[in-house]
């Protein structure tokens, strides 16, 4: 068999074939995409309609137990609770509380950091990167032995200096800002390995013009470097905002519980309490909507001024 | 406006020397040109007079005063960037109006420094875009503009017009000139491109590897090279070297097999020694075979318009001559190709050094002595 006698043979159909298949042109760019397609509708539209759905019934997540409709009920239900107005002010706490770490902190070492050399950086990338490649499960057992009341080497500290032990996890005036410290140590490698890149990509002859131009150090970090950073540090306060309940969670679940009384929960930690503690997906799928509702809102907003701050250098 | 003076100035990266030891003095108003092929040092130096660049040993003075060790701010340059370095969050008029915001000179007195440098530069109607809305030529105005503003002592420029069609390169060339002539400020010019070097400058610069290989006017130099380096890297297309040998009584043997008689007092001290003979194309003439002159056979015709340029195959290296005029040869053709003597420039054949004076140097050294009458 010749490959020539084959060729023909073989291209004509399928070229044919598509043609059958009608409209090609328009519908063939519609395939290309047709996995991530399914992939985002099985993952993530379905579950959200799904979600959108299970609000508006009662229902306790046994397979066979029946679903009963009571319309909007859950969610006067949910708004009637008190925990939910206290998750929601933690959530704002946390968000507040993390941002520091999560942006300002990061932004100061990138910038600060940015002209370090040889050992210097080496170490300062190590300081900050390893909390980042700890498991948190682990990082927060770790933090639970640290922070103990009575062995823990905090409070040891503490007592050498003649302060009293104070229980970081279990008082909750304190429990709140351990959990939001915890995380945000976790987070302020990756934060700052996100700003020291934008910061190293911002063209090195814009700070030489600047510095002709007479800036001073401060002058080129104010005109230069913060504007030309500040779509990267919006982008991480917009990731804050969404994802700052998200962050924490392993670290209320494991070390708090959302205790003590309520003091450590905030609204993705309820929602999941809702669902796989109080087995009341009802609940937990009207938290999960004024959740999405919320924060779509709030992405929509920030993502308009990240646009506005992004300024393109060619 | 100001004097440049540079005084053995020597430039090392990690143990590594690029420049060694640069001397030049840069009278005030002079348009100095600093041409040479990539990676021979030029953007090193520029940036060693802006202070972007410690100098690692010798001195640069700006107005009799060592500048070594102020901050680029302090020296009074401005620089104009081949990337332009506009910056892209700012518009036009912010641009061109940072370095005076940053002197802190008044709004008002800003907006109108700012609208008179863009309505030099024809840039009135841009001032409120950003630069990625701009063409490449108006970013490079917009990078003079911010240069102008401030009225520096010194306009230092990298390859400022490298980054633009060649259309676009000729139009901002001239506009460079005659903003120069406009303002006359000491400006100092670096560039790859010989005929942007040639056009541009009141005085040149041509380096390599490191070191001036010679300093003139433009004329001066392409008149006289002082090396085999300098013939060969200014002048398009390119002077043709051949190998030759001295003769008795001054005349020139041309290998493989051409014999000339050139009367050069200069070569007498040369006599039975191998040189290394440089002739620009535009000097050589294309003739009917004959014994006289180098025979040869023409293997290649660029058509450049204005005139063609023959790549003539000999029994020696390939020789390019320009013809003038209506010349029918054709490619293929058998030709002879005379060379008169006072056209010839002379070089040793083992480091390139211009042997003795030529009429050409003469003439650069007539004119020197005029430009010190006329001080
Ligand atoms: N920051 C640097 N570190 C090490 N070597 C450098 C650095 N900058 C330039 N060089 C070297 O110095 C030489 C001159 O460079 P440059 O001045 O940029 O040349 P030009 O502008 O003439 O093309 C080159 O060999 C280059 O590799
Ligand atoms: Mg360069």
């Amino acid at each position: 068999m010749s490959t020539a006698a084959l060729q023909p043979v073989l291209a004509r159909p399928i070229r044919r074939s598509v043609r059958r298949i009608g409209l090609s042109a328009e519908l063939l760019p519609w395939l290309y995409i047709l996995p991530a397609v399914l992939a985002f509708g099985v993952w993530i539209y379905e579950p959200l309609i799904r979600a959108f759905m299970l609000s508006f019934y009662e229902w306790n997540m046994l397979p066979f137990s029946p679903q009963k409709w009571v319309g909007t009920q859950n969610y006067s239900n949910i708004f009637a609770l008190q925990k939910l107005w206290q998750a929601l002010g933690n959530t704002a706490i946390y968000v507040v509380g993390l941002l520091p770490m999560s942006v300002a902190i990061p932004l100061a070492v990138a910038i600060f950091t940015h002209d370090l050399k040889g050992r210097w950086r080496n170490f300062y990338r190590a300081l900050i990167f390893v909390p980042m490649i700890i498991a948190p499960v682990v990082a927060a057992a770790v933090w639970r032995w640290l922070l103990d009341p009575q062995h823990g080497i905090l409070n040891l500290a503490l007592q050498g200096l003649g302060i009293a032990p104070i229980d970081f996890l279990g008082d909750p005036n304190f429990a709140i800002w351990t959990i939001i410290l915890i995380t945000g140590w976790k987070l302020i490698g990756f934060a700052t390995l996100i700003l020291s890149a934008a910061n190293a990509n911002i063209n090195p002859s814009l700070i030489e013009a600047a510095r002709m131009d007479g800036a001073s150090s401060w002058e080129i970090v104010r005109d230069i470097r913060l504007p030309l950073l500040s779509s990267t540090a919006l982008f991480l306060v917009m990731m804050t905002i969404l994802l700052g309940a998200q962050w924490s969670f392993t670290y209320i679940n494991v070390l708090t519980a959302g205790g003590p009384l309520g003091s450590t929960t905030n609204i993705y930690y309820l929602l999941w309490d809702f669902g796989f503690s109080s087995m009341s997906v009802g609940w937990s799928s009207a938290a999960a909507v004024v959740l999405f509702v919320g924060f779509s809102v709030i992405a929509f907003g920030l993502f308009r001024m990240i646009e506005r701050y992004s300024f393109y250098d060619n | 406006m100001a004097n440049l003076q540079i005084a053995n100035a020597r430039k090392s990266y990690d143990n590594k020397q690029v420049l060694h030891g640069i001397d030049l003095h840069i009278e005030d108003g002079t348009f100095l040109v600093i041409v040479g092929p990539s990676g021979c040092g030029k953007s090193t130096l520029l940036r060693m007079i802006a202070g972007l660049e410690d100098i690692t040993d010798g001195t640069i003075s700006i107005d009799d005063e060592v500048v070594n060790d102020l901050e680029p701010s302090a020296r009074g340059c401005a620089m104009v960037f081949q990337n332009y370095a506009l910056y892209p969050h700012m518009s036009v008029e912010q641009n061109i109006g940072y370095p005076l915001k940053i002197a802190g000179v008044s709004k008002p007195e800003r907006a109108r420094k700012v609208a008179e440098a863009a309505a030099l530069l024809e840039l009135g109607d841009y001032l409120d875009r950003r630069p990625a809305q701009l063409s490449g030529g108006q970013r490079q105005r917009v990078a003079m503009g911010r240069a102008i503003v401030r009225e520096p002592r010194l306009f230092l420029f990298d390859e400022p017009l490298s980054n633009l069609d060649a259309k676009l390169r000729v139009q901002m060339r001239i506009e460079i000139k005659r903003l120069h002539r406009r303002l006359s400020a000491t400006s100092v010019f670096v560039t790859h491109d010989q005929v942007e070097a040639m056009t541009l400058a009141d005085k040149l610069v041509v380096m390599n590897a490191g070191k001036v290989e010679q300093v003139g006017t433009p004329g001066e130099i392409y008149r006289a090279p002082a090396s085999a380096f300098v013939a060969g890297f200014l002048g398009a297309p390119a002077m043709n070297f051949l190998p030759g040998k001295v003769l008795q009584q001054g005349n020139l043997h041309i290998l493989p097999n051409t014999e000339i008689a050139v009367h050069s007092q200069e070569l007498h001290q040369w006599t039975g020694r191998e040189i290394t003979i440089g002739i620009r194309p535009e000097s050589l003439l294309l003739g009917k075979p004959s014994a006289e002159g180098i025979p040869a056979h023409v293997d290649l015709i660029e058509e450049l318009g204005g005139s063609r340029v023959a790549y003539c195959r000999t029994d020696g290296p390939e020789i390019a001559v320009v013809m003038h005029g209506d010349l029918t040869v054709r490619e293929g053709d058998r030709v002879s190709i005379g060379l008169l003597p006072e056209h010839l420039h002379f070089f040793e054949k083992t480091n390139g050094q211009r042997l003795g004076g030529g009429q050409a140097s003469q003439q650069a050294q007539a004119s020197r002595a005029m430009h010190v009458a006329f001080n």
